[in-house]
Parts: structure tokens; sequence; C-alpha cells
């Protein structure tokens, strides 16, 4: 068994997405000493593979990325990126989370990030930060961005042909690296471990994910990104230019019959932006929405909603009752319009993005910490209209979409709040 | 740069550990620089779009713009600047020979 490595932290944040990254800001700007775990090779969680935000078209990571470098050079901020935290105690006041650092395979001190390995792996993978779009190597840095800029090797994908290890300047290839164990020592807990989307395999009337030319909105944000698998948009089932694209809303939110009835609260405005870019890339395209309700609730979206329309998309209120294909790939949606006439019709799209709903990224309830959850597997809070961060579990503070879906604004008040809510009760202990 | 002895004994050691290489690994890689070779050969041709590589390379399309983005990203191909339903690809100077 490998040497066991001790940290001591006021605060152990689990999850550095936008969320975990502001409250672990916010804390150690207060003066605490914080402890981030995220299970992906680079903190920045979900924002980071997006395009652009919501309502102002601001450059998603030029708000992700200052956040990201700040917390990875805070002297009181210590980052465990590729870890997972498989278990945490309560004694008294201190928390013990045993965490596992996954290997990455290379010496994480001596990597200088020049990517000399990535570039001589001859083995090509689908990337998931593409979302399968695009593709990376058996060895490589997760995406330009990431922090940390250290590669990963997958070593199930690794043919051992030993190029990697000939060509690092710093020797610093380790095919034999194990699992690290690591103790986290704290006194309060914020969750932050955000959100999955349901599957594209969620529904058999929308095609089980089979159908090349039905993204999901993970995939479009990386069409739309200005570093995305393309470089520009195009389907993925033969690399056209889509003239008509379609979205489908509410293809995992409202719906009773894949466990999720509740509305994902951010699937709306994210379709609206992304029409809007989209428009923008492709200026004689059909851009077609069809929606149950339009939610457009917070600061400026109903003007973001009404500046779309104006922009020529088109809003079509109908419920989608299957998407299929014909035989060169398009997308037919067979809808019934509940305005105007009541026949179905199908519809032939080039491209078509199902507003995938969403659900918690982390079954928290494992770690034991007194945190309830609701029937939905998001955290409860103890008291919604004392406080929008603090649990049942003494200590156990919850920030962003581990309480359910909200959007990047709200995720970060949040965040602001679960800070607020430790501080004072790591204050107090 | 590792040491060549060094290296030789820690990839025998992964071979005890591991266990060869699975032979669906090796076919797919197999696979995959059959495909690329196809792709890059049909570009000394010219400027191609990702179906006419396909057709090329006796791919699907889909798997031919896989490939096809895999190169790119690599620096192997580049984008030819146009309109057109289809974007057309080609060689990036130096990857002709």
């Amino acid at each position: 068994m490998s040497y066991t490595e001790r940290i001591e932290a006021d605060a152990l944040v689990v999850g550095s997405g936008i969320a975990g990254l502001q409250a672990a800001l916010d804390l150690a700007d207060q003066g605490y000493s914080v402890a981030i775990v995220e299970k992906a090779p680079s903190i920045g969680g979900k924002m980071i593979s997006l395009s652009k935000v919501f309502p102002t078209l601001d450059c998603a990571s030029c708000i992700t990325t200052p956040r990201m470098a700040s917390v990875s050079h805070h002297p009181r901020i210590r980052t465990l990126t590729y870890s997972t935290v498989d278990a945490i105690k309560r004694e008294g006041g201190t928390f013990t989370a045993a965490v596992t650092r996954k290997p990455r395979y290379i010496d994480e001190k001596e990597c200088i990030s020049c990517k000399r390995c990535e570039e001589v792996c001859p083995v090509y993978l689908p990337d998931e930060y593409e979302q399968g779009l695009g593709a990376k190597k058996t060895i490589s840095i997760p995406f330009t961005n990431a922090i940390p800029q250290l590669p990963v090797m997958h070593p199930e994908h690794c043919i051992r042909c030993g190029a990697c290890a000939r060509t690092c300047p710093k020797d610093c290839i380790e095919f034999l690296q194990e699992p690290a164990p690591v103790e986290i020592k704290a006194k309060a807990v914020i969750l932050a471990t955000g959100y999955e989307t349901t599957p594209m395999t969620a529904k058999k009337q929308y095609g089980l994910g089979e159908l090349p030319n039905v993204i999901s909105p993970m995939a479009a944000e990386r069409l739309l990104a200005p570093h995305g698998p393309y470089g520009r948009v195009l389907r993925p089932s033969d690399g056209k230019v889509p003239g008509s694209i379609a979205y489908v809303q509410c293809a995992g939110s409202r719906d009773k019959s894949i466990g999720v009835p509740y509305c994902s609260r951010v699937c709306c405005m994210y379709a609206i932006k992304q029409a809007i870019l989209l428009s923008g890339s492709l200026p004689v395209a059909d851009i077609t929405i069809y929606y149950m309700d339009i939610r457009a609730f917070g600061k400026g979206y109903e003007q973001f909603y009404n500046n779309a329309r104006a922009m020529g998309i088109n809003f079509v209120k109908a419920k989608v009752a299957r998407v299929t294909e014909d035989a060169d790939h398009n997308p037919v949606v067979r809808i019934e319009r509940q305005e105007g006439t009541s026949a179905p019709e199908e519809v032939k799209h080039d491209l078509v993005v199902l507003a995938q709903g969403l659900v918690p990224g982390c079954d928290v309830s494992k770690f034991g910490l007194g945190a309830g959850l609701n029937d939905f597997g998001f955290v409860q809070l103890s008291d919604e209209t004392v406080s929008s961060a603090v649990t049942a579990g003494a200590g156990v503070f919850a920030a962003g979409v581990v309480k359910g879906p909200r959007d990047i604004p709200d995720s970060v008040m949040d965040a602001g709040s679960a800070a607020m809510e430790a501080a004072s009760y790591i204050r107090k202990l | 740069m590792a040491d060549a002895k060094k290296l030789a004994e820690q990839l025998k050691k992964l071979n005890e550990l591991r266990g060869p290489v699975p032979q669906a690994l090796r076919d797919q890689v197999a696979a995959q620089n059959k495909a690329q070779k196809a792709i890059l050969d049909a570009l000394k041709g010219g400027p191609k779009t990702a179906p006419e590589l396909a057709a090329a390379a006796g791919l699907p399309a889909d798997k031919a713009l896989w490939y096809l983005v895999g190169l790119r990203k690599y620096g192997k191909i580049a984008d030819v600047a146009g309109r057109g339903d289809y974007p057309k690809y080609e060689l990036k100077a130096g990857e002709a020979k």
C-alpha cells in the first residue's frame, strides 16, 4: 500500500465547477484554508466547456478561466484533480475524507506540459470533452485551457509502444503508477457536485442516441465553441453545414416516464442562446425551437427571448412525439402543434438538438453526512426560507446544482452563500 | 528521454501485470492507421469534402469525419476557406510527402 498523503484544511469543497470554484475562492479570500477535490482531470466543471452564457452572450471560458487560475494559484487553496472522495467520516467537529488520486501515469511534479507525449502517441480515442465529436490520444492533456496542464494516460487504450516515454524530455512517464490515497481533515464540507444530463438513450421515441444528427446540447455547445471539434458548425453524420436546425425542448424534463417530472430551469434559455449563436454562425439556416412553455424567468431573460424571436428564430409550440431519420440521416421530427392546425405533421431538419434535463451529478447521501435528499436525489436544504446553503448535516453546506437545477448566476450566488455559512460555522467551532 | 533499458523493464512488468495488449485494441489501431492513411492519400490529389474522402477511403461518412477532425486537430490537415454545403480539407504544408 502506498504512503497516505495527509492534508488539513478549514473546509473541504467537493467539486470544482463554477459553484465549487466560487465557494473555495470566497472562503480562501476570507483567510480560511480550503481543499478542493475534483473527479475530472481539470477543474472548471461543465461551465468551462460551454461556448457562451445567457443572456449576456459573454464567453464562458473568459468567466471561468480567471476563477480557475485564481484557485490554482491561491496560497490557501489545495486542489486535488482526477481524484475521488470515497468516504467522509465525522468525528466531533472534524470531517475526515478518504480520497483516491487516480493515476495519470506521469510524474506530475516533473511534467512541463510540453505535449510531446500526446503528439507522438499513435492511438486516437473519442474525446469526451468534445462529447465524442472530436478525437484525442491515449495520453493527452484534457483540453487547451485545462488546469492543471497535465496529461492523462488511459491504460486500457495503450498499446505499450513506449513512444511517449521515449520522447518525454523530463522522463516522467510512469507506466506502473498506482492510485494514491489521500486523507483530508476539514471542519466544514461544501458539496458542489453539480449535475449530469439525462442520457441521450433515455427515450426510445427520440432515437436512443443512435441517430448521428440528433445531438446533445453539450455537443451543440462544443460545435459553437471557437476551438470546437470541427472549428465550425457541421453535422456529425457527414460534415455538412446544417441548413435547418431544430431544438426539441423538454426532451429530458417534465417527463414522468423517465423519472424527471420537474423543469430543469435552464433548457429554454440555453436553447435560445444556442439558436442566437447559430443564427450568427449560419446566417441562412432555419432554426426552430419546439417548446411546451418558454420559461424566461431571470433578469434580462424575457428580452433575450424576444430578441431571438425578432432575429427570426422560429418558435413552435408543439410537443415532439418522436424523432426518426431518413436514408440520408436527416432527422425527421413528428409534431403536433398546440396552436393553429392540430393535425400531426412530420418536419425534416439537418440537425436536431435534444434539450436534456438535469439530474444530480453524485449521490451525496453515500457520504452519510446527514444532508437529506429530495425525491429526485438533489440535496434538501434544512430551511430554504432561512438559508440557501445550510443542510440538515451540521457543518455540511451545498452550493450550485447539487440542490436542484439552476443557472450560472444562481449557482455563483449560492456558492457565495455556502462560503459565508461555512465561514460562520467554522468561526463558532 | 527515458533510458531504453528502464523503459523495456517497465513495459515488461506492465505486460506481466495486465497481460498482453488485447487483440481488439490492436485491430482498432490497425483500422485507424489504414483509414488515416487512406484519407491522407486521397488528399494528395487536392482538397476534398468529408463525403468525398469517405468514398475515397471506403469508410462511412461519420467515421471519415471523425478521423478527419482527429488529423486536423493534430496538424496533419487544414480547412480550405470557401462556401458550400460541405467544407473542403487539404493537406497541411509538409504532409504531402
